[in-house]
């Protein structure tokens, strides 16, 4: 597996200096003093850059880009595509802009004769043996070759051989479900490659074949499965990777761009949803540097043809037949209103991970107008101790973007890689470029990096935490260590004497922290609005509210609470609101069909408690309305009407009850970790000898985890691709 | 007589008499704002009555009484094919009398213009629709 | 010449001289040095077309000594005539295998005698011994190899540094490297010992070519005679030095021999060059300094050290001093390998040696001087020109590995370089567009000029394709292949011309008798 040492990387050996530079200047700002900048002149525009700047980095800070294919900022340098020749002043050729470093006094031309002839006679060949298919592309419209080849190429073709032998041709692979291959049109990029080695942590793609001989592709015939596959489609700068579920759907001009939040896990990755005539084609990630830079899971990429299968789409009641039958609005309201209106304030609301925080704080409202505290959400989490009073103890309190940084990763009961796919990808790099070292106590699992395996014994923790176990020595010596408690753990019965116990361990270790930014408790969550529905006070203990036997169970979007009619008393109402039919809705008695992410505006707040909002992308279907307006609108009817009428109104009233919630793109950080540890060392509970266990062990386990995905066609092909691939001898 | 127009007087009669008496004469008016003597020329098979009186100048001389049971619901596209063609002059025959016409098993009968009404045709999206609803089991 | 004249232009020369010392920095990737890219390297550029022309007659007439020596610098010219050579001035002295190859017989020729003393006196006095010899490379660059040397000869930062020896020798036309091996092992492995002295090494790598069974045996044979005469290994030949000698069988790939590609397949990748920079120099073989150097250079050391730097600088003119193996194929009578002066006239080299051409002189076509990458050159420049580095950059060529392949007048010369082109198609390692399209597509074209199935633009077009390879590659196995196309076209164009005229006549005939 690819490791680059640092003492390779500082020598700068294949690595671009900007993408050790957030690593390491971050990690050694206080001891190192900067080197001396040096001048260089881009076009004779002069430019202080510091030593070990690249030719093309230098040029981008006066503005001048420089083609390329095969360079990317956040892969390593191959200098391979040649695009990005550029003429010094006093080199005889024109150097690889991408890896040559400047030096003090260089003149850089980057549109001379030269400079220009050179990128000319590249994108030649380039084009040499590239289809001329660009009307059958996919990637046709959003083509580096494409746009380059208007901007920097000849105009007119001198290939007299296309009369005699014509041009080469591939054969295309079958990668999986996902990434649909014509490999004639590769140009030999290696961006695929070196993402899939370096950032995925698979080294399943390689070139063979020499010369013009040479492909890219799995050495044998298996899948390239990884959590975060789909990136190299947007890495390949011509259509050789291109989306298998898009193929041939839109050409980019034709799709409405709407920035928006990924809901299919805890991370918030930032996204963009392409969308024509009310139809969500594809998604695709935006950058945001303190979250997923520019990657983008493969279930919160692909996962969105579930949100149009198995939507609910009318109100529907159950008839005296005891069968869901489509009503109206009307009848639906008036019905639901009647039976919560008798319940006389027994009523229990159950909400999921996707809810967003506008219907959340909703209903809760309306719950607690008509008289209940019942609000609670579907995962679990500790009440003793600290509780979720507290937030430090729910907070992934380093944030996503700094794990990079750590030396010392301690994850436990969490499977990261599936859980919080570009959360790891973060400890991967820190494992690949700053030699962090990575412990697990919890199942053996698969992260694509080298771990110590503590064991599965949660006692292990108190023996940590007691500076019994040998591990202590290094987790005292580390500078940067992070501990990160899944949610899997938390929601285990002896989860509140875990926490404790993980929280007086990082005590231990933050108290010796000479840098007091840096936190080394986290929580990682699984489901995307766990944090917001702990912030706006749901509690989180499910078990209870099955006891207290219920009149009227308001499920919102709560289908994976394993809530059966068996556990619940006769004469028990189930109200299901949500935009899927799931395990959910088949157990209700009325449904209420509210909207997927995709189309409406609402609250998202991530593991790190980072509020975001996703933006309408589409329409709802049929007759679905907004959750919190169905709310507000049921709650008119019961005559406990809510006040407020807009969006503005109810995120005025998030803000009262968590001013965080709508400062939108910041991570409020949480504070009181040591009342945090008081609160919990009251417990006092004995932790368990079941060994830890994660939900999600293999590949197979990530695709499929919630309505959404449960209900997609692709992650259902992908999680046959992963049990095929398990069978293959590869 | 006619100089005093009795003969007309007499029509009147004739036609009340052929209509049924006076309370089937009046119904007969107010249903068709007419009331006219003709020969019953035939009878299709939905019970329409098809007359023609020569008397009358060309172009009223043929006139169809709707069956009873349309009572005021009766409109146009209830002649069917066959007796169209009579009463608008395409033919002098009458469907019954004219043996040149076709006859086949397959014919379809005669419906009238559903517009309007729940058996009117109403146009369907061949789209594959895009969203796929969920249905209770 | 007016005397005022002849110092202007002897300032000329020393302005020169200094500026290729100081240009250093820019001129790194001279540095490369290695059998198979053989001449790939030397940059006309450098020096202009005047400037070369001014120096050969002033090189020759040995008055260019008034400027000051620094040390380490070789002694001036005296001789006027060079070659042939005289055999006591030969280092290999079982080139042809008629003694015993091991270590008795080694012994028996002078191999590791003194050895000890040499370690003993230090890496700057071997250093500055091989700077004194004038000794450049030999794998084809030519890049001084006293100066590469002293890059590695500077403070440890803890990592250990590795002496890389390139016998990957693969250039069509180049066998100098093997007779080495095979004859004459012991000079080659007290070499590795002697520079990696020099260079403060830890060990050596000699990274051999697959196909060189009988050379593998013979060198293995003999690093293992060495450790056991403690000839090697811990406190090597007792002078408490401790170094080792490993090899390793490449798998026939000739851009292994380029020397990053070479550290790459050393580490277990595959071979395909890296960027420079950084340059092996600093992160080479295992992220470790490293040198790679060329087996003729290295196998030549112990003799400088033994004989002495002005001996070896005695041989040959100024900047191209020494004695070189010659390898002489192709249209001759008696094909060998040869150890000769250097600067000696190719027509009196070919004479000598290799009995003449076919056919008598008259007879000659062409020559490619320096293995199969460099440009070939007409009769009419074989006749006086001079086998160094100076000469043949004169000539528009270069001296590579000193491979002559000479070429009669029954050689078809145009399906000739064809052949050498589909070697270097098949040869791009495919990870630079330039090489990897462009070979390829220079490929199509010349054969199809070997039929003269073109049109005489076509020949332009070659040509400047041929310059969007060179210089834009990341290693120099594009310029190797630009080269023999560009001295194609340079020398043989009516050939070239004549050849398609030919062709769409009988087109023209054939066409018109079907009709």
């Amino acid at each position: 597996m690819l490791r680059i040492t640092a003492q390779k990387s500082l020598a700068g050996a294949k690595v671009s200096p900007k993408h050790l530079f957030p690593i390491f200047s971050r990690s050694s700002t206080d001891v190192a003093k900067k080197p001396e900048k040096i001048e260089v002149f881009i076009d004779d525009k002069p430019v202080l850059v510091e030593p070990g700047t690249t030719v093309l980095q230098a040029a981008a800070l006066v503005g001048v880009e420089i083609p390329r294919f095969c360079y990317h900022e956040r892969l390593a340098v191959a200098g391979n595509c040649r695009m990005c020749l550029v003429e010094v002043e006093k080199s005889p050729k024109p150097v690889a802009a991408c890896a040559m470093p400047v030096m003090k006094g260089w003149r850089i031309k980057t549109d001379s004769e030269m400079t220009r002839k050179a990128r000319e006679g590249v994108m030649e060949f380039l084009l040499v043996n590239h289809p001329l298919d660009c009307p059958i592309c996919d990637q046709g419209g959003e083509c580096d070759l494409q746009d380059q080849s208007m901007a920097f190429g000849s105009d007119r073709s001198r290939f007299t051989d296309i009369d005699f032998s014509g041009k080469r041709a591939v054969e295309d692979k079958d990668i999986g479900p996902l990434i649909k291959t014509i490999m004639t049109r590769c140009i030999h990029c290696t961006r695929c490659i070196r993402f899939a080695s370096e950032v995925a942590g698979i080294d399943d793609l390689g070139t063979t074949g020499r010369g013009s001989d040479m492909q890219v592709g799995t050495y044998v015939e298996k899948f390239f499965l990884s959590e975060l596959s789909g990136n190299v489609i947007d890495l390949c700068p011509v259509g050789a990777l291109t989306s298998k579920p898009y193929s041939f759907t839109a050409r980019p001009w034709e799709t409405r761009k709407t920035d928006s939040i990924d809901v299919l896990d805890a991370v918030g990755s930032n996204i963009v949803v392409c969308t024509r005539t009310g139809d969500v084609l594809r998604i695709l990630p935006r950058i945001n540097e303190d979250i997923n830079e520019e990657w983008l899971s493969d279930k919160s990429r692909f996962a969105y043809d579930g949100l149009k299968r198995q939507r609910l789409v009318t109100p529907m009641l159950r008839d005296a037949c005891g069968e869901l039958k489509p009503v109206d609005w009307e009848a639906a309201l008036l019905g639901v209103g009647k039976v919560l209106k008798a319940a006389g304030g027994n009523i229990t609301a159950v909400a999921g991970g996707l809810a967003d925080a506008e219907a959340l704080v909703a209903l809760k409202d309306l719950v607690n107008k008509l008289g209940s505290e019942a609000v609670c959400i579907e995962n679990s989490f500790p009440l003793d101790g600290s509780g979720t009073d507290l937030r430090s103890s729910y907070l992934l309190n380093n944030k996503i973007a700094p794990a990079e940084e750590a030396d010392l990763v301690l994850l436990i009961g969490t499977n990261p890689r599936l859980e919080a796919p570009l959360l790891n990808s973060r400890i991967r790099k820190g494992y690949v470029h700053n030699e962090t070292e990575i412990a697990v106590i919890g199942p053996k699992i698969d992260l694509r990096y080298d771990y110590i395996h503590l064991g599965e014994d949660p006692s292990i923790i108190r023996q940590i935490e007691n500076g019994q176990h040998a591990f202590v020595k290094k987790l005292k010596s580390a500078k940067k260590p992070l501990v990160i408690l899944g949610s899997d753990t938390l929601s285990r019965s002896d989860g509140a004497a875990i926490l404790s116990s993980v929280q007086s361990l990082s005590r231990g270790l933050q108290d010796e922290m000479c840098d007091p930014e840096w936190k080394v408790l986290n929580i990682l969550h699984k489901v995307a609005n766990q944090v917001a529905a702990l912030d706006i006070g749901y509690t989180p203990d499910l078990s209870k509210i099955c006891e207290s036997s219920p009149k009227v169970l308001y499920l919102l979007g709560a289908d994976d609470c394993g809530i059966t009619r068996a556990d619940l008393p006769d004469g028990c109402f189930i109200v299901y609101q949500g935009h899927h039919g799931d395990q959910g809705a088949s157990i209700a008695d009325a449904v209420l069909p509210g909207i997927a992410y995709t189309e409406k505006q609402a609250t998202y707040v991530n593991t790190e408690g980072r509020a975001q909002q996703t933006l309408v992308a589409v329409t709802p279907p049929g007759l679905a309305r907004e959750d919190w307006k169905i709310i507000r609108a049921l709650s008119e009817i019961v005559g406990a009407k809510l006040p407020y009428d807009s969006l503005e109104e109810i995120r005025y009233r998030l803000e009262e009850v968590a001013p965080h919630l709508t400062r939108y793109g910041c991570a409020e950080a949480a504070n009181y970790f040591c009342e945090a540890l008081e609160l919990g060392k009251k417990t006092n509970a004995p932790i368990d000898t079941s060994p830890l266990d994660v939900k999600q062990k293999t590949l197979e386990d990530f695709y499929m985890t919630d309505v959404i995905s449960r209900a997609s066609p692709t992650m259902a092909k992908c999680v046959a691709a992963v049990q095929k691939q398990n069978l293959s001898k590869y | 007589m006619s100089y005093f127009g009795l003969n007309k007087l007499g029509t009147l009669l004739n036609i009340i008499k052929e209509s049924g008496g006076i309370r089937a004469s009046l119904y007969k008016l107010y249903r068709m704002d007419e009331l006219k003597l003709g020969t019953l020329i035939g009878t299709d098979k939905y019970g329409n009555k098809y007359y023609e009186n020569p008397r009358f100048f060309y172009g009223r001389n043929r006139w169809v009484e709707y069956a009873p049971q349309y009572r005021l619901e009766y409109d146009g596209s209830q002649v069917p094919a066959e007796w169209f063609g009579w009463l608008h002059y395409k033919t002098d025959l009458p469907p019954d009398k004219d043996p040149g016409r076709p006859k086949y098993k397959w014919m379809a009968d005669h419906t009238e213009n559903l517009s309007g009404t729940t058996g009117q045709y109403v146009p369907y999206s061949t789209t594959v629709p895009k969203i796929e609803a969920w249905k209770p089991k | 010449m007016p005397k005022d004249k002849l110092a202007n232009v002897i300032t000329t020369y020393i302005t020169i001289l200094d500026s290729f010392s100081v240009n250093f920095p820019n001129t790194f990737d001279r540095e490369i040095e290695n059998v198979k890219m053989a001449s790939v390297l030397v940059r006309f550029s450098y020096l202009t077309k005047n400037q070369l022309g001014l120096l050969a007659p002033l090189a020759n007439s040995a008055q260019v000594c008034c400027y000051s020596t620094p040390p380490g610098t070789p002694p001036p010219q005296t001789k006027t005539k060079f070659g042939p050579l005289c055999d006591e001035d030969r280092i290999f002295t079982n080139l042809y295998g008629r003694h015993d190859w091991r270590l008795k017989g080694a012994l028996k020729r002078g191999d590791w005698y003194k050895t000890k003393e040499i370690l003993c006196k230090g890496a700057d006095w071997i250093i500055n011994e091989i700077k004194v010899s004038g000794l450049r490379g030999r794998g084809g660059a030519g890049f001084p190899s006293g100066m590469k040397w002293s890059f590695m000869n500077k403070p440890s930062d803890g990592r250990p540094k590795y002496l890389v020896v390139n016998a990957d020798e693969g250039e069509p036309g180049t066998c100098k490297d093997r007779e080495i091996m095979r004859h004459d092992p012991h000079k080659l492995v007290e070499g590795c010992l002697i520079a990696g002295k020099a260079m403060g090494a830890k060990a050596a790598y000699i990274y051999i070519r697959g196909e060189f069974y009988n050379e593998a045996s013979n060198m293995q044979i003999a690093i293992a005679e060495a450790y056991q005469a403690g000839l090697l290994g811990k406190n090597a030949c007792n002078s408490g030095y401790d170094f080792d000698v490993f090899m390793h069988r490449g798998a026939g790939a000739y851009i292994c021999g380029e020397e990053t590609a070479l550290i790459e397949s050393i580490e277990g990748k595959q071979g395909k060059p890296r960027l420079k920079p950084p340059f092996p120099a600093d992160v080479g073989v295992f992220g470790c300094p490293t040198t790679v150097t060329n087996v003729e250079t290295v196998a030549v050391a112990p003799s400088i050290c033994r004989r002495g730097g002005a001996w070896f600088a005695s041989f040959g003119r100024t900047r191209n001093s020494g004695t070189k193996l010659f390898n002489i194929s192709g249209h001759v009578n008696t094909p060998c390998t040869v150890e000769e002066e250097m600067s000696i006239p190719l027509k009196e080299l070919i004479e000598l040696h290799a009995g003449g051409v076919t056919g008598g002189w008259d007879n000659l076509l062409a020559v490619i001087p320096g293995g199969s990458s460099t440009p070939l050159i007409p009769k009419s420049v074989c006749d006086d020109v001079l086998m160094d580095f100076d000469g043949l950059v004169a000539a528009q060529t270069s001296l590579g590995t000193a491979a002559v392949i000479v070429m009669n007048k029954q050689t078809d010369v145009v399906k000739a370089i064809a052949r050498l082109i589909m070697f270097y198609k098949h040869e791009s390692c495919g990870q630079c567009t330039p090489c990897r399209e462009g070979i390829s597509w220079m490929n199509k074209i010349i054969y199809r000029f070997v039929d003269g199935n073109a049109r005489p633009d076509e020949i332009d077009m070659l040509w400047e394709l041929s310059k969007q390879i060179e210089g834009h590659t990341i290693c120099a196995l594009g310029d190797g292949a630009a080269w023999p196309v560009q001295g194609l076209i340079r020398h043989f164009r009516p050939e070239l011309e004549d050849r398609m005229k030919k062709f769409h006549e009988q087109q023209k005939g054939q066409h018109a008798a079907r009709n």
